[in-house]
């Protein structure tokens, strides 16, 4: 990674804002990239990040708005209308309506259908192949599919923050996270060991796991992933990892030391992709906050 | 992830090395497979990544009868695999060089665009995918384009198949817009699949949007027939296979390097996958998918593959397989 020395202190929130400003679509969404069509995550993480500020506070407004209209009516919100079994946006969808608490008839729907919602189990798990429990059920990517981790994280932060933290659901979802932690430390999209071989942790995963486990989990469970994310941290500079990793980290009270410089230098290489994607660019600013926006 | 165009070494390769390039390849062997007209397959020697790879490859191409005519002006997709990135494994994922080496091999033919795309299987920040896998360096520094396909839009495309069950699939624009799709896959034993090559590799075209990291949608559905299934729907028209260092044991992720100083390439992909599997002391004929391939396990005989280059007994590397993995065992060579 290159060496970035321009550091300089800006008002990110402010800069994060306008570029967000620039890339929302006529009808209240975002796109994941400037000129693209409604991305129904772009638009809830975008939502998330405009209600930091009174500023943003319109745009997370009609952002909401937007999602609303998505919504199907079983509660779902999906990736693509023909595509309705892509229900994973549905908890960022019910986190963008938490923040701008609209939409309370919506949210409603959107909870139900993620407390009804499983991954598929698979009886009689060989323990010798899947170092995980695969009866346990969280959440999966897609109706019909197994369980995995960033689905079930997502519809954990949504379902404690409605106020469900004690439902039978977010408790099996809760051992499902622990279940899938690597012996090692962290997580990564849902593997521990295969036949036997310990599997390599992701930055991004393991943010997202510790965010979701702030206040449904106990500390001692959690160290070795703790101490891993915090190692595995420094040298990453892009913009999901890097803002998942501090994202986890805040959740339970830890800011590294370099945060601030990390986002600094990870916004300056955003030119070297030709750009950042909208959920980058909201997740970057949600992360520069250090009181962790999914702490318990 | 990005878009941008341009290509800085174009300009500086000539098409004078074609003599010097053939000769590299180590040509002298390949004249007995002539005899043979069906499914062309070219195996080129290459002791490491730092060799020629884009003369070797386009040694290969015009042994496989891929003129400039066929590609002049062609938009070209390569599409390498990524599936999980590991900083200094080479092992894990296509390397960088194989990647220029096809985009410059294709541009020296006249082609009119050439773009990387990959949708990560494992992996859903593709930046760190391409920061890891040396490959965000590589293409930077020949200006060529990277799409992340698990965040393309999308197209569902009826199953040209039908041997899953899938009634279509949802193929990223990028892909539909090219004009050659070219799989630049990496020689590995599979856990589930017994090994993954050219075939397996279109795993990665599907939006994770979609189908979810890992991509389960298709593990629920049976890989095999998904492989196949794929296959038929997305025609890719080109493979190469980089087995310069591949993996033994327990791939794709978690297996050793081995090396085998080879590149596959061909246009019919099972084929490519049934040479590459017999190079690493696999029988084809034992692989799921390829058994579903059409024509089966007869198509893919050894006498019914036209042997271009190296011989497959020339370089055979057996890989290592794990008896306690059920789909290595039985499919030694």
């Amino acid at each position: 990674m290159p060496a970035v020395h321009d550091t300089t202190p800006f008002d990110a929130d402010a800069a994060a804002l306008e570029e967000l400003r620039r890339r929302a679509l006529d009808d209240g969404g975002f796109p994941e990239r400037a000129g693209g069509r409604f991305c129904a995550g772009a638009t809830a993480w975008a939502c998330l990040a405009c209600a930091r500020t009174p500023a943003g506070g319109p745009l997370a407004a009609r952002a909401a708005e937007r999602l609303a209209q998505a919504q199907h009516a079983d509660g779902t919100v999906a990736v693509a209308d023909a595509h309705p079994e892509a229900a994973w946006p549905t908890p960022l969808a019910l986190l963008a309506w938490q923040a701008t608490g609209t939409a309370p008839e919506r949210r409603g729907r959107a909870e139900r259908f993620l407390l009804a919602l499983c991954g598929e189990a698979e009886a009689a798990a060989d323990r010798g192949i899947f170092g995980h429990d695969t009866s346990l059920r969280g959440w999966p990517w897609t109706v019909g599919s197994h369980s995995w981790v960033e689905p079930t994280a997502l519809a954990l932060l949504a379902l404690r923050r409605a106020g469900r933290a004690d439902h039978p659901r977010v408790q099996e979802g809760v051992r499902l996270l622990l279940d899938r932690q690597i012996p090692g430390g962290g997580w990564n999209y849902g593997n521990t060991t295969v036949y036997g071989s310990e599997l390599a942790p992701q930055v991004a995963a393991t943010g997202v796991a510790l965010a979701a486990l702030a206040g449904l989990s106990p500390a001692p469970p959690l160290a070795k992933s703790l101490a891993q994310l915090a190692g595995a941290l420094s040298p990453v500079r892009t913009p999901l990892s890097l803002a998942w990793g501090l994202l986890g980290l805040a959740a339970w009270g830890i800011r590294p030391a370099g945060a601030t410089a990390w986002l600094a230098q990870c916004r300056a290489l955003a030119q070297r992709c030709g750009g950042y994607d909208t959920t980058h660019l909201a997740l970057l600013t949600l992360a520069d906050d250090p009181g962790g926006v999914f702490a318990a | 992830v990005s878009a941008r165009a341009g290509w800085t070494r174009r300009e500086l390769l000539g098409a004078a090395a074609g003599g010097a390039l053939l000769a590299a390849a180590g040509l002298g062997s390949w004249r007995w497979a002539r005899r043979r007209p069906a499914a062309p397959v070219f195996v080129g020697r290459a002791a490491g990544y730092g060799a020629d790879l884009a003369g070797l490859i386009l040694a290969g191409l015009r042994e496989l009868g891929v003129a400039r005519a066929e590609i002049a002006g062609k938009r070209i997709l390569i599409k390498p695999n990524l599936v999980e990135p590991r900083r200094g494994a080479e092992h894990v994922t296509t390397h960088p060089a194989v990647v220029l080496g096809a985009a410059e091999a294709f541009l020296r033919l006249g082609a009119g665009a050439v773009v990387v795309a990959e949708g990560s299987g494992h992996c859903r920040d593709a930046l760190l995918v391409l920061e890891d896998s040396d490959l965000g360096a590589a293409l930077r520094g020949e200006r060529l384009p990277f799409v992340d396909l698990n965040a393309d839009d999308w197209e569902d495309v009826p199953n040209a198949g039908g041997a899953s069950g899938l009634a279509a699939f949802s193929l990223p624009l990028t892909l539909r817009r090219a004009d050659w799709v070219v799989s630049v896959a990496k020689l590995k034993t599979h856990h589930w699949a017994g090994v993954t090559l050219a075939m397996k590799n279109l795993f990665g075209v599907l939006p994770g949007a979609l189908y979810g990291w890992p991509k389960n949608v298709l593990h629920q559905a049976g890989i095999h027939r998904c492989v196949v299934d794929l296959h038929a729907t997305v025609r890719p028209h080109f493979a190469v296979v980089d087995g310069i260092v591949g993996m033994e044991g327990d791939g794709p992720i978690m297996g050793a390097p081995k090396a085998a100083g080879v590149l596959v390439m061909g246009r019919d992909l099972p084929a490519v996958d049934a040479t590459a599997a017999r190079i690493i002391g696999v029988d084809p004929a034992r692989i799921g998918y390829l058994r579903l391939a059409p024509g089966g396990a007869a198509a893919l005989a050894a006498d019914a593959i036209a042997q271009r280059g190296e011989r497959i007994e020339a370089v055979r590397t057996p890989f290592a397989l794990v008896e306690r993995i059920a789909a290595h065992r039985g499919i030694r060579l």
